[in-house]
């Protein structure tokens, strides 16, 4: 399929008074029409200040892309003026945020938020744009459309809330469309009806999304491809069904073992991920995962691995192939210690 | 919205019941003998006609019966006449004016309204269009210079301040006197053909078309005007401009930023109308606090309003006016608090629906 976004050493760092924090330390990927692309990590992997860096919304000062190529549609992001983007931001990539509670402006009318971009974009006077709006809703799911275009943001609930930041973003038909942990802040139920409801519209409107979650359990029903991020880097790349079947890089393995899994039983206890992430103020140079890893060895202390093609279409970026190491598995001792 | 506002105005007098409470318990300081000043004009001769006063209006009854009394009045038994009662207007007799209290300040009004509708219009504007021009350059030279403009204001003692540009504005060049018009306007505002439609000098002036009138009245207010509001300028700057940095630091701000809207429709149309809600609550304090700014300014420039009137009554220990002062200052102050509360409700549709 053709390629549509194309990512290439995105390097962004703040610059704050304790020192320089190394949020995106130089992530290549690249997203195809239509697809769908997961990024996962734990908090502070700099997954939403990596796609925040995209359309440039990081704040600056103190944060700033240092380096990296961003081409969409043949045009690189990051060169065009603040004008130039602008009419990229909102209508070409569209953003959905993690908090809908917060997301949206308290003092202006739903209808007005909706109707702002399809002004701003598609130069539709207000009718039109209204009666876009209601169409919008509709889309996304929110009764009475209609009636509640004049509502204010806190007269809806959570997951209508993210509906409406759904509809806003979905209101310019945006080729991509970035999804920053937009089920994170939802009750469990209601979290499963948004990722119904994206499927569904990705379905009817054939954009391309990026969806970054922490929760490897929804990227398994929805996602094309998937990219693990840890500590800034890309650190693992592959096919959706290939990383839950042959993870390669001992972080991938570490998350998918600290899923709950209903068909296994209660006698498996889940096994976490030791420590803490490296301090983005003073990465290491060595692979920044190593101080966690079961795997690690002489080399992980001496240099830093790069992403490297280990299978079709699948990257790692690892100095060992965990493929052929037998796992160490703490709960075995575990399971000893409580036969003793 | 109109439920809201009955509402607010159902709770408006109970609101001023404490305040009398408040006031009443304030004149309870003073002996019985000095209250029956509320009630009588002249100064008795001997101590056995005080006595008399106390018992013809009931000074040494219960507390209780007291406050009923002070509120409403009591009637006077020889003449049969209902005399004192706040509620009334009667705020007794002013040592110092040498006239009732209430005459007083209605007579001192107009000068310290004239003065304060004339400060409102710089003081919200100024303050507020410096504290966002400050945020929206955050950390920049000009928001440095707001704050340093902002903390000589906010620590400089109005009384100094005013002495100062009164040295360097009067004594020095002599461009803005002191005073509330000059001899010759005195003189045009007095004379039979010009009429008083106001007592407000500049907008009488302007409605009697004596253009020469407004400026020389405005030119005596200017010194007062700047003095009274470079303190509100200081605190309306930092207040706005901290609410609108925490403002643009929201989500909402980034979703408008990310639909591509342009910076400057992101801050009046996304920011500004969020920032200004808690901006109102100062904004509306700051403008009856003109009232209690007004008793050192006006001294200062000598001009003569409600201000002068008081720091007069306050330091010849004269209770009642300055009781009669602070009764009709909180008055106001409810007032405004009401319309800060509707102010509020259009701002902030949160509050408009609850």
């Amino acid at each position: 399929m053709a390629k549509l976004l194309e990512v290439s050493n995105l390097k962004t760092q703040f610059f704050t008074q304790d020192g320089i924090v190394h949020a995106v330390n130089g992530i290549s990927y690249q997203v195809d029409q239509g697809e769908t692309l997961a990024i996962v990590g734990e908090s502070g992997s700099g997954k939403s200040v990596g796609v925040m860096s995209l359309i440039r919304l990081i704040p600056e000062p103190p944060g700033k892309i240092v380096d990296g190529q961003v081409m969409f549609d043949g045009q690189d992001l990051l060169k065009l003026s603040e004008n130039e983007l602008r009419s990229v931001r909102g209508n070409r990539i569209a953003m959905i945020f993690q908090d809908p509670m917060t997301s949206l402006n308290p003092v202006l009318t739903i209808g007005r938020q909706i109707t702002e971009a399809l002004e701003l974009h598609l130069n539709m006077g207000r009718e039109e744009s209204r009666k876009r709006a209601i169409e919008l809703l509709e889309l996304v799911g929110i009764p009475g459309a209609a009636s509640r275009l004049d509502d204010y943001p806190h007269q809806f609930s959570g997951g209508m809330r993210q509906r409406v930041m759904i509809a806003m973003g979905l209101s310019c038909d945006p080729q991509l469309l970035i999804a920053d942990e937009p089920t994170t802040a939802l009750d469990v139920t209601i979290q499963a009806q948004i990722v119904d409801l994206v499927e569904r519209l990705k379905k009817e409107l054939g954009m391309a999304i990026i969806w970054i979650t922490h929760d490897l359990g929804v990227v398994a029903g929805m996602a094309d491809r998937v990219i693990v991020m840890y500590s800034g880097f890309v650190v693992e790349e592959a096919a959706v069904d290939e990383l839950y079947a042959q993870p390669r890089h001992p972080y991938t393995l570490g998350l998918l073992r600290s899923i709950p899994r209903l068909d296994l039983g209660r006698q498996k206890r889940l096994i976490p991920i030791d420590g803490l992430p490296p301090d983005l103020l003073d990465p290491p140079s060595h692979c920044p995962f190593a101080p966690r890893c079961v795997f690690n060895i002489e080399k992980c202390w001496q240099e830093n691995p790069t992403l490297v093609t280990v299978g079709t279409d699948h990257k790692s970026a690892c100095w060992v192939d965990i493929s052929n190491v037998e796992i160490y598995d703490p709960s075995a001792d575990q399971q000893n210690v409580e036969a003793l | 919205m109109t439920a809201y506002i009955l509402r607010r105005l159902v709770q408006l007098p109970i609101t001023v019941f404490g305040v009398t409470i408040l006031i009443f318990l304030m004149l309870q300081v003073l002996s019985p003998a000095e209250r029956a000043a509320l009630y009588i004009k002249d100064i008795p001769k001997n101590e056995a006609q005080i006595d008399r006063v106390i018992k013809r209006y009931g000074l040494d009854k219960p507390i209780y019966v007291q406050y009923v009394n002070w509120l409403v009045g009591t009637v006077d038994q020889d003449t049969g006449d209902r005399v004192g009662g706040v509620l009334r207007a009667d705020l007794g007799y002013s040592r110092t004016g040498r006239e009732p209290v209430i005459d007083l300040l209605l007579r001192r009004l107009p000068a310290t309204a004239e003065l304060a509708i004339w400060s409102f219009v710089p003081i919200l504007g100024i303050g507020i269009w410096l504290g966002i021009i400050a945020a929206i350059n955050h950390n920049k030279l000009i928001d440095q210079i707001a704050r340093v403009f902002s903390i000589v204001g906010y620590s400089f003692p109005t009384f100094v301040f005013g002495l100062l540009v009164l040295m360097l504005f009067y004594a020095k060049t002599g461009w803005f006197p002191p005073g509330r018009l000059s001899d010759w306007a005195v003189q045009v505002v007095s004379a039979p053909g010009f009429t008083q439609y106001t007592n407000l000098n500049s907008f009488d002036a302007l409605l009697n078309g004596r253009f020469d009138v407004f400026l020389d009245a405005l030119r005596h207010m200017f010194l007062p005007i700047i003095t009274l509001s470079y303190l509100s300028w200081a605190l309306l700057l930092r207040v706005t401009r901290s609410s609108m940095l925490e403002t643009l630091g929201q989500d909402y701000i980034r979703t408008a930023r990310a639909k591509g809207v342009a910076e400057k429709k992101v801050v009046n149309e996304h920011a500004r109308p969020n920032a200004l809600i808690p901006v109102a609550t100062i904004g509306g304090l700051t403008v009856v606090g003109l009232l209690n700014g007004v008793v050192i300014t006006e001294t200062v420039f000598n001009y003569p309003g409600l201000g002068s009137a008081v720091a007069a009554a306050a330091v010849s220990l004269d209770v009642l006016t300055v009781l009669g002062f602070v009764l009709f200052n909180a008055t106001l102050l409810i007032s405004a608090n009401l319309i800060v509360d509707v102010m509020y409700a259009f701002l902030d549709p949160r509050v408009r629906l609850r």
